[in-house]
């Protein structure tokens, strides 16, 4: 069994999110990068079907620029067995398919039995990589898994639905998969791990040597929300107050 | 005694079997160390000082009784032997010994009585403490037959001296013996003299039969106390364990798994143990209900010591993990790392430093710790911080104040470290507002590493993550290294004493002054005058890490007198080096052990005792702890909690 783990450096969530001066990104040398947490529990469950079936290969792929090498060594050392390092530096956080694009050729070339993503990145939140690669790869794909349940050659999977549902799909090997979070604890990498993680391969793939397609998003202008305080001092007797509050808590806020 | 001197030659084999070996020659050099403390005491009297005295006439007792037992050997096989007869040495001698025979008698009755008919819940470990079944039987037995052997060895001794008087004249220095010659004077001539004999052989037979046994009960103390005094290692402070080369590719085990991986002087605490339970009176976990009980650790040591003495000895190992059979995992978690129970050994036990290496093993091998443990380390990992909040907002906490940055400054008398607390939680920032202010008003030369000050690493190294806590301490040496500083002040007595002595561990020399030792300093030599103007009482909570990790008691409380009015400091229950823990420490401010009470809602209710209107602290995470103590126990309205540096700020202003 072989496992891809995708995995991508994001913005750490308690990292307040300076601009840079051009306003179409964030200023990211002042910004602290973290693992995707989604990707944490990809990873996690990668992992355990590994250690479930005793035997196979989890192997972290990731793009970006140097840096991402501190989430790939951290991969590594919670227990993948060696990596992939897709080289980026271009700002193409906003293009999914491109980003898809170029990774397709590495993971149809190693031939995974299977593709697991986080549900979707927290910097931008698209959520389309995973299923974007499933179909250019040809696999069966399935998204927003809660619990992975690996057969002869199939995989069940457990798909979380609207208002509390659930959905079992099997799916035949090879597939695709997008990791919903929380469906596992992921692990923190013991010094052996740590240690043995200095060793294990890391292979770097060259920009140029990537499939190149056009940029077809990008981003034009970010900026921080506005936010405003608006205070409604509400006059009248009980009955009008009433009336009042329950027009707001309707059309306003929108609670049914 | 050959068998007592194999089995004693055994348990110094098993102590070898633990990691770090014991230099002897060092322990050799101390043997004043622990003669001081068999014939001084000293350290029975920290805590139970009645009982304590007890103890020390016992103890004192038996030594006299180690004289006597060679002099009566002498005086059995010597026709005529007689220890100066008539004479003033010999009086002496002899009134000695009846005093004591009769205090050591008084006293062990009084510890059988206590712990068999009044039944000291002291000395026994309530649930869910583990402790051995085998411990909880022996550990009954074993006092019961030591109790019965001195009582029956210097009974018989006493007796037969009664009847020697008894056969010949009242002996003036004998004055007990006298006493009790006086019953015999009905009883027939021949019988005393059978009596004087029986009961004198049986004293001296009853060693003999008692001495094959001696080694394996824990009444070893006697020669294994003084001795583990002898071979304590002299650390910087109690937390600052040696640190671990992740160089040395030859190591393949970090912290403690399996006994084997103990240091010899952890195995030896365990024989050094008397099983008083003074550490377990102490330890503010075990007082509040959970599972740890720092004398079960030894205890459980000892029995397994015992149990498995000859595969040990002969130097095999035993494949047993330590939260098996020596405390459980969640017992490893729950302790705070106060120290409370290594300063309260009598025999210098540490049992601290035993979960501290289990703790390493635990995190750095296993990866088994609590959830929220990891996500602190996660945090510290990346944000270098264990609130994990960004580190560019360290600076905040000076906006509007006036803080000096050191690299604009370069060059100053005094790097001032906020500390994590410092820098990001609420009350934190105005305390090191205050301190700043302080420093300000003072004309101190000093300058702060705004955001680029981490974490010491002090929660990753009492968690056991001794791995983070030297790439912390790395990347604060190389930040000191760009800088000219004389010395650091730090408010957080965990950085204080991360930076001065667990860094030193580690060749990072560094002069660290905590806040209050620095304050007090300003204030003796006038740099600062605070008005004295608190009227109303005030108590001083005593952090650990300031006291019992560093024996700072005073520079506190000198700075609290400083702005007192008519108010005075009224102590706590508790204080100075029988301080109760806040609750934080040892990495429990980030994780909760739900077993039991909450330990600062019980240093709460101590405080609110002292029917004082403040409680003074000089740490952050204790006042942490203790304004969410006050909350929770609905005491808001009696008492505040304020750090000194407030306290003296306010003063100045």
């Amino acid at each position: 069994m072989k496992i891809a783990v995708l995995i991508k450096q994001v913005p750490g969530s308690e990292s307040t999110l300076p601009m840079n001066n051009s306003q179409d990104w964030i200023d990211e040398p002042s910004v602290t990068f973290v693992m995707n947490p989604p990707d944490n529990f990809a990873l996690e469950e990668a992992l355990l079907i590994r250690e479930k079936m005793s035997e196979g290969e989890v192997v972290v792929v990731s793009m970006g620029p140097s840096r991402v090498q501190k989430v790939i060594r951290e991969g590594l050392a919670k227990g993948a067995d060696r990596a992939i390092h897709l080289e980026e530096d271009g700002q193409i956080e906003i293009d999914p398919l491109l980003i898809a694009q170029r990774f397709t050729d590495i993971l149809k070339e190693e031939n995974f039995d299977l593709i697991l993503t986080g549900l979707q990145s927290d910097d931008t939140g698209m959520g389309q990589t995973g299923v974007l690669i499933g179909e250019m790869l040809g696999l069966p794909t399935a998204t927003l898994a809660i619990e992975t349940d690996v057969l002869d050659g199939q995989i069940r999977v457990k798909r979380e639905l609207e208002s509390g549902w659930f959905q079992w799909v099997q799916l035949p090997l090879p597939a695709s998969i997008s990791i919903q979070s929380g469906l596992n604890t992921p692990r923190y990498p013991s010094l052996k791990g740590i240690m043995g993680a200095k060793k294990k391969e890391i292979r770097t793939v060259p920009n140029s040597d990537l499939l190149s397609g056009e940029q077809a998003q990008s981003m034009d202008r970010i900026f921080v929300p506005t936010t405003s305080k608006k205070t409604e001092v509400i006059e009248g007797d009980a009955d009008q107050v009433v009336e009042r509050i329950v027009e707001i808590l309707r059309s306003d806020i929108k609670v049914t | 005694m050959g068998a007592s001197y194999v089995t004693f030659g055994r348990m110094f084999r098993v102590i070898m079997s633990g990691s770090q070996p014991l230099n002897w020659p060092d322990v050799i050099k101390n043997w004043k160390h622990g003669i001081a403390a068999f014939f001084g005491q000293k350290t029975l009297f920290k805590t139970r000082p009645v009982i304590g005295l007890i103890h020390a006439l016992v103890a004192w007792g038996f030594a006299l009784y180690l004289a006597v037992n060679i002099i009566d050997v002498l005086y059995g096989f010597i026709p005529n032997f007689k220890f100066f007869p008539d004479s003033f040495i010999g009086d002496v001698y002899r009134l000695f010994v009846d005093i004591f025979s009769v205090l050591v008698l008084l006293g062990v009755f009084y510890f059988l009585v206590r712990r068999f008919l009044i039944k000291d819940s002291r000395l026994v470990t309530r649930d869910p403490v583990m402790l051995s079944e085998k411990a909880q039987k022996g550990m009954r037995f074993d006092s019961f037959l030591v109790g019965s052997f001195i009582i029956l060895h210097i009974g018989s001794r006493f007796l037969s001296a009664s009847f020697e008087i008894a056969l010949s004249e009242p002996d003036q220095s004998q004055p007990a013996a006298n006493l009790v010659a006086g019953l015999w004077s009905n009883m027939p001539t021949d019988t005393m003299h059978v009596m004087e004999h029986t009961t004198w052989w049986l004293a001296l037979g009853l060693i003999l039969a008692f001495l094959p046994y001696f080694p394996f009960s824990k009444h070893a103390h006697l020669f294994m106390g003084p001795l583990n005094i002898m071979a304590a290692v002299d650390r910087r402070s109690m937390a600052a364990i040696e640190t671990i080369d992740f160089e040395d590719e030859d190591l393949e085990q970090f912290g403690a798994s399996q006994l084997q991986h103990l240091p010899q002087t952890q195995l030896l605490d365990g024989y050094a143990c008397i099983q008083c339970s003074r550490c377990q009176d102490a330890c503010p976990a075990y007082d509040t209900g959970k599972e740890l009980s720092p004398s079960a650790i030894e205890i459980n040591k000892r029995y397994f010591l015992n149990e498995n003495m000859t595969t040990l000895a002969n130097g095999d190992v035993i494949d047993r993990a330590l939260t098996e059979w020596m405390l459980t995992e969640e017992a490893a978690w729950s302790c705070t790392t106060c120290g409370y129970c290594v300063e309260v050994c009598p025999v210098g036990n540490e049992p601290m430093v035993d979960i501290l290496r289990a703790r390493q093993d635990l995190v750095m091998m296993e990866s088994k710790f609590p959830q929220d443990a990891m996500e602190t380390f996660e945090k510290i990992e990346n944000y270098g911080n264990p609130w994990g909040l960004s580190p560019q907002d360290r600076e905040k906490w000076m906006d509007g104040h006036d803080v000096p940055l050191m690299r604009e400054k370069k060059n100053v008398d005094v790097l001032y470290w906020a500390g994590c607390s410092g820098a990001y939680d609420s009350r934190g920032r105005e305390i090191s507002q205050s301190v700043a202010n302080i420093m300000n008003e003072a004309g101190v030369d000093y300058a702060c590493l705004g955001n680029e000050e981490t974490c010491t690493g002090d929660s990753a190294r009492r968690i056991g993550n001794e791995y983070l806590f030297q790439t912390m301490a790395e990347q604060n040496k190389e930040t000191f290294d760009q800088y000219d500083f004389k010395r650091i002040v730090t408010q957080c007595p965990h950085c204080f004493t991360t930076l001065k002595n667990d860094y030193a561990e580690m060749g990072i020399d560094l002069e660290v002054v905590h806040h209050s030792q620095f304050i007090d300093e300003l204030i003796r030599d006038e740099k600062i005058t605070p008005k004295p103007y608190v009227d109303e009482d005030v108590t001083f909570h005593d952090p650990c890490y300031l006291g019992r990790h560093n024996d700072e008691y005073d520079a506190p409380r000198n700075v609290l007198q400083s702005v007192l009015k008519d108010g005075n400091i009224r102590e706590m229950e508790q204080s100075k080096s029988e301080s109760f823990c806040c609750g934080a420490g040892g990495g429990n401010m980030w994780y909760e052990i739900k077993t039991g009470g909450r330990i600062n809602q019980s240093r709460v209710d101590q405080a609110v005792e002292t029917k004082a209107n403040t409680v003074a602290a000089a740490c952050n995470f204790c006042n942490i702890m203790l304004e969410d103590g006050v909350k929770t126990t609905g005491n808001e309205d009696s008492i505040k909690v304020l750090d000194i540096a407030e306290m003296v700020s306010n003063g100045l202003r």
